[in-house]
């Protein structure tokens, strides 16, 4: 018997990647979201770092000649590195790289991937000159004329360049998050707190990357840093869902697909890779274990939490591409 | 009368019998790729058993006036055309894809070339003075090409007293295309 009322629709629409559901972007994407999240939480870090000096007791130590420490030199080659990596993958999924160049012959200022392929050409320069001048004493040594005169014409403002750097870093953090949030065809992705949300996730994970890379010494900070940026991800998720949640049918209904979903990611449910992967191994437990950390417990493997934020961040990323896919079209 | 043309179609659920006719005068006109498509026919049943009711009609892109693939094309390759229909610039196209993110209709895919590709309303048959494709194929009258700037009596007198109505109106895009219902009463 059939019991209540129907409303079917049967369908010859054919193209692949757009029936039975959205299928655009792969790994290429998420996997661009995180080094860009890195890359903007790296810049954002080191450039604090630089800017506050000693004060609050947090700053780089001053090797001499104005070097800081080993954590933000390595952070601040890193950041655009990772974007440039992250970058490669964004080119690789065009479907017709080869027009690349038609990004560059215009800005369309309604349009979030045109600014931030803009934006992301302007990460470069300055990223570029913190990365040099905080590596100022080693590449002197080089004795490149230009790198030479380069140095001299700036190393006095390198604190102005950080402070230029930070918000730019911010920018690139909350560009990953936004470049999915416009899309108000696809009810996951749209919800502005989306920017908010990978912004503190980039500086998690790029705090937790310094921390895995800084020595003996500078770990404590990174791990302080790495903690309040876990702690405020935590309220930031919890609004996310929230605000899918109790939003539209559309919106609740996307929010379900992704928290409670039994769609499969690589062998397991979204439900589970959100709370089990995500929430809990990429989150809670390494916030409890910086915690520990900090209160002087001694653990083990002080390397595991960075390693499971790390983690986390690339889990949100996929999850968030593509569970916003498999999620039907705006009703 | 306005010299602007703005082209959409006005698509008569009554009398489609969902033959695809128009799928595949498309594909031909428009060297569609195999397994592609850039018009499509959708049955809706509706209803509690045995009271049901059901509408054939033809779908494609909308050619919305506030299009989100125009607003989120950051190459300029998806826009809007002088005659109001939404078309692709391919020499212009990446294929990044956020048109087709950004699509409420779901009308457009990768053309297997690398650009992404929809239904152009045949805008080179109208530039000649031509019906669509699709149009000019639909055996019962259903698919009618409109110019809703320069509405002709016949347009007027196929909508006067009809339910119609347009597709997810509320995503704000505007759309071009009109359907009247198949719920319309005989007659009406």
């Amino acid at each position: 018997m059939l019991a209540t009322a129907v409303n079917e629709i049967v369908s010859t629409k054919l193209n692949p990647n757009v029936v039975p559901h959205l299928h655009i972007w792969e790994w290429h994407i998420p996997l661009y979201l995180f080094l860009g999240g890195i890359a903007g939480g790296l810049l954002v870090i080191t450039s604090i770092m630089i800017v506050l000096k000693r004060k609050f007791g947090i700053g780089p130590r001053d090797e001499g000649n104005g070097c800081p420490c080993l954590a933000v030199r390595i952070g601040s080659i890193l950041s655009p590195t990772l974007l440039g990596i992250g970058m490669l993958f964004l080119f690789l999924d065009l479907a017709h790289p080869l027009y690349v160049w038609a990004f560059y012959t215009t800005v369309q200022p309604t349009s979030p991937m045109s600014a931030g392929s803009w934006i992301l050409i302007a990460f470069f320069p300055l990223a570029i000159l913190q990365a040099m001048l905080v590596n100022k004493r080693q590449l002197r040594d080089f004795n490149i004329e230009i790198v030479n005169k380069v140095i001299d014409w700036t190393e006095n403002h390198m604190t102005m360049v950080a402070l230029v750097n930070a918000h730019i870093g911010v920018g690139i953090g909350i560009y990953t998050g936004i470049l999915l949030s416009f899309f108000s065809a696809r009810p996951l992705w749209s919800s502005s707190i989306l920017g908010m949300l990978f912004l503190v996730s980039g500086i998690s994970a790029a705090a937790a990357l310094m921390l895995l890379l800084a020595p003996k010494d500078e770990k404590p900070v990174y791990s302080m840093i790495d903690a309040n940026a876990i702690w405020i991800e935590i309220m930031t998720v919890g609004l996310f869902v929230l605000g899918g949640l109790t939003g539209s049918a559309n919106s609740h209904g996307a929010m379900m697909h992704l928290i409670t979903g039994d769609v499969n990611l690589a062998g397991m449910s979204y439900m589970f890779w959100f709370w089990g992967i995500f929430v809990a191994a990429g989150l809670v437990v390494p916030l409890l274990l910086e915690f520990l950390e900090a209160a002087g417990v001694h653990i083990r493997f002080p390397n595991v939490a960075p390693v499971m934020v790390l983690l986390g961040g690339l889990v949100l990323r996929f999850l968030i591409v593509f569970a916003g896919q498999t999620y039907h079209t705006f009703v | 009368m306005s010299n602007k043309k703005n082209y959409g179609m006005v698509i008569d659920t009554r009398v489609c019998v969902g033959c695809s006719a128009c799928v595949y005068a498309c594909k031909q006109e428009n060297h569609v790729p195999e397994g592609y498509c850039r018009d499509w026919v959708v049955q809706e049943t509706g209803g509690e058993y045995p009271k049901l009711t059901m509408e054939n009609r033809s779908e494609r892109c909308q050619h919305c006036d506030n299009a989100p693939c125009v607003t989120y094309c950051p190459t300029r390759a998806s826009h809007y055309a002088e005659d109001g229909t939404v078309q692709v610039n391919r020499s212009l196209c990446t294929g990044c894809k956020a048109c087709m993110a950004a699509c409420p209709y779901d009308a457009r895919f990768v053309h297997p070339e690398g650009f992404v590709d929809k239904c152009s309303l045949c805008q080179h048959r109208i530039e000649q003075g031509m019906e669509t494709a699709c149009v000019s194929i639909c055996p019962t009258g259903s698919l009618n090409l409109v110019d809703f700037n320069n509405m002709d009596q016949k347009a007027k007198q196929l909508l006067s007293g009809k339910v119609v109505y347009r597709q997810k109106e509320h995503a704000g895009t505007e759309p071009s295309l009109h359907w009247i219902s198949a719920s319309n009463k005989p007659g009406a």
